[in-house]
């Protein structure tokens, strides 16, 4: 590595770091559970892009047949726009897969790390600076 | 002795007579007279405030006296509420059945689900009749509302642009206006379903779309009514009015009012540590 890539390097990745911090302002900590990762697969019944986090809302099929509707917590609308995620990505009906950590109070919530929708495409939904995705230096 | 008397009866007859006619003419006079002097009470059209351009200007800051935001229906006083008339036409919002009892319930908890109390933006067409003042700024292109309640912020763009292909589930909707004369009709659409319409528990869904029309009816005066339409709760649309009064103290102003930070108020400055 020569000295300009690793001014480069250094650039990206305190640019980066500045992005999340500015699209996130609230603790991971205090809703979610770090040492609960959970990945979910199921059918969107509702997103809601509402500042400042928006939720996803999907239906999962338990082993009975039966439904269990989830919420996970996603970035600030914005943020996602950023990304290329809007309404019509996730419209409901479609299939979803969320990896995330579920939240604290054992009810049916979570933050979500990833999603992945029905097409392959694969979104980076959370913002919280302390979240342990965050905190993953990204390769 | 009966010739004075004869003559007194006369003169008596034809000044009454005089008189009378003099009244009836003045009161002629009078009625012709009353639709000019009738005009001069409300103000004349063209005697309220407007921009260079003519129209209507709503700057200032403004106030619904109404009892609304306790309940938009008619209701005797409660524990919490004064009584209220309601401001709705046809006095009672056309819930369906399922979202009457939403409503109920929403009623029955209001003390705590009431998004006001945990200081949540109040929405639209709530934060226009909720009892804290707002303030208007107007440009050709928007109008500026600045609620003192939480310190939301809401744009009215009036520059023929249409409502966004990619919206957000906003807390205040998204705002696109129109002047029909001197007439401000703005459609508000794409809200999330967090808001209230008042603290009993009347409520929307994120379905919600209201029109609301503004216009000033004297010079500190402004005459507000919405339709609120959201086919997931209402049979039907229906339309609220209310009259915004111009607030003329001296010195009035906005006041910070977040309520969501009070129970944080007591670690705010912080402390240095205990050594």
């Amino acid at each position: 590595m020569n000295a300009r890539q690793f001014i480069y390097g250094l650039v990206l990745s305190v640019s980066s770091l500045t992005a999340v911090n500015t699209t996130a302002h609230h603790a991971f900590s205090a809703e979610f559970d770090a040492n609960q990762p959970i990945e979910l697969k199921g059918v969107v019944t509702k997103l809601e892009l509402v500042n400042p986090h928006s939720w996803l809302y999907f239906d999962v099929k338990k082993a009975d047949g039966s439904a269990e509707n989830w919420g996970f917590e996603f970035g600030a609308p914005f943020s996602l726009k950023q990304k290329g995620l809007t309404k019509a990505s996730l419209p409901i009906g479609t299939e979803v897969t969320i990896k995330g950590y579920r939240a604290k109070n054992g009810l049916n919530f979570g933050y979500a790390v990833t999603a992945v929708l029905a097409d392959g495409r694969t979104f980076t939904t959370g913002g919280a600076p302390d979240a342990p995705a965050s905190q993953a230096k990204p390769q | 002795m009966s010739k004075p008397i004869y003559f007194s009866f006369h003169w008596k007859f034809y000044f009454s007579v005089a008189f009378l006619l003099l009244v009836s003419l003045f009161g002629l006079q009078a009625c012709q007279k009353a639709p000019a002097d009738n005009k001069g009470l409300s103000a004349p059209v063209n005697d309220i405030p407007r921009l260079a351009s003519g129209k209507p200007d709503f700057s200032g800051i403004w106030e619904a006296t109404s009892a609304a935001d306790y309940d938009l229906e008619p209701h005797s006083n409660r524990k919490d509420a004064p009584p209220g008339a309601g401001i709705i036409e046809g006095k009672y919002i056309p819930y369906l059945p399922e979202a009457l009892e939403q409503r109920k319930k929403n009623f029955a908890a209001r003390e705590t689900l009431d998004p006001a109390v945990k200081g949540y933006t109040l929405g639209v067409p709530r934060g226009i009749y909720y009892p804290e003042p707002f303030q208007i700024f107007q440009r050709e292109k928007d109008l500026i509302i600045v609620h003192q309640f939480g310190h939301s912020v809401r744009t009215i763009h009036t520059n023929n642009t249409d409502h966004p292909k990619d919206p957000y589930d906003w807390w205040l909707g998204d705002s696109r206006a129109k002047w029909d004369g001197d007439t401000l009709t703005v459609d508000v659409k794409h809200f999330n379903g967090k808001t209230w319409l008042d603290r009993s528990g009347n409520y929307h869904s994120d379905s919600l779309h209201v029109v609301e029309k503004w216009k000033l009816i004297d010079v500190n005066t402004l005459e507000y009514t919405a339709t609120l339409e959201d086919p997931k709760v209402y049979s039907r649309p229906w339309t609220l009015s209310v009259l915004l009064h111009r607030h003329r103290e001296k010195d009035f102003q906005l006041i910070e009012d977040y309520r969501f930070t009070l129970e944080y108020d007591e670690h705010y400055p912080p402390r240095p540590p205990v050594q």
